[in-house]
């Protein structure tokens, strides 16, 4: 049974140009298409060009959207993340270093009774970034972006056990990345 | 499911089974419910992970980007674009017409007129010309 798509309407209203319809997809999209391209990225100005395009293409794609083909959603990501690839190849891959990546997650001020939260912000960023851009991908969609697997996987042109593995091992890495940093005990099976 | 099954599906969606593949959260929580001990620690180190990846906010409060990004819907109609519901059936009712005046023009060159006989519509191409050439001299002279 494949449920509704819940961007339909928003579309059709978009494409009879109201004003309301505009606003209302800028509020739903935008700060999902920011977060998935900042955590691709690693770069709050890039992301912000990608969201912008994106919604480039959202605009000229409304009036004219089929419903029953893909969800618009899982499409949006294919567009947003098509663009994150063209940057991501321009800068002929590029891993974002840890400068860039605690710089992305300082991009709000900390106040001081937020600072340790503000740090592990900082420290969960940077080792996202030092990921492999694959599992970084993987990671950023399933988890983040909150896409099912079957969705994730087709996005990322990759069977559902690849992604399982790529998610596996990103956050093996993750873990182990963590785990030494000072003051983030983590409960362990052992020593592993 | 086994405990191995149960590990290795933590390992890749972390502890939150609502993140798990639809088909296997039903073992899943049957395992935990069943208070295998293994399952239960497989879930807690893959919580921790969980909650620092939560950790990982981005604050976006950029109101000109979003106001940019409105502007940007307004833009996109272009002359042709906004024009386009009617100038697709427009341009059909106009290849229409420029067909059916192309038929008749053709079909009046290579049919022949099957009422209009050589006498009704005399023509230049019925005599020679010499033979009009005399005819206008003897019309001259006989004045």
């Amino acid at each position: 049974m494949k449920d509704s798509d819940p961007d339909v309407e928003l579309l059709a209203r978009i494409g009879n140009n109201e004003p309301a319809a505009v606003n209302e997809m800028v509020t739903r999209k935008l700060p999902r298409l920011l977060a998935l391209a900042s955590r691709i990225l690693g770069d709050a100005d890039e992301a912000k060009d990608v969201a912008q395009e994106s919604f480039l293409r959202i605009w000229r794609q409304a009036a004219s959207w089929r419903s029953g083909e893909a969800r618009f959603d899982t499409w949006l990501h294919r567009v947003a993340l098509n663009l994150c690839h063209d940057r991501l190849r321009r800068r002929k891959e590029r891993p974002l270093n840890e400068e860039e990546a605690l710089e992305l997650a300082d991009s709000a001020p900390p106040l001081d009774e937020q600072l340790e939260s503000a740090d592990r912000n900082a420290r969960m960023a940077a080792a996202l970034a030092a990921l492999p851009a694959r599992q970084r991908e993987a990671i950023v969609l399933q988890y983040y972006q909150e896409l099912s697997n079957i969705d994730a996987a087709a996005l990322m042109n990759i069977s559902v056990e690849a992604l399982e593995s790529l998610l596996s091992r990103a956050r093996r890495q993750l873990r182990s990345q963590l785990a030494d940093t000072p003051g983030l005990a983590r409960p362990g099976r052992g020593t592993s | 499911m086994t405990p191995e099954r149960f590990a290795y599906l933590a390992d890749a969606y972390g502890a939150n089974l609502q993140r798990w593949p639809l088909a296997e959260r039903g073992a899943a929580q049957a395992l935990l419910d069943g208070g295998n001990v293994s399952a239960r620690e497989v879930l807690d180190q893959a919580g921790w992970l969980d909650a620092q990846l939560d950790s990982h906010q981005l604050a976006f409060t950029d109101p000109a980007l979003a106001r940019q990004i409105r502007q940007s819907a307004s833009r996109r109609t272009s002359f042709w674009s906004r024009y386009a519901a009617w100038l697709s059936p427009a341009g059909l009712v106009g290849v229409g017409i420029a067909g059916v005046v192309t038929g008749m023009l053709v079909a009046s060159m290579s049919v022949p007129l099957p009422m209009v006989s050589a006498e009704v519509l005399p023509s230049v191409f019925d005599q020679g010309d010499a033979q009009v050439i005399f005819t206008v001299n003897a019309e001259e002279s006989e004045q």
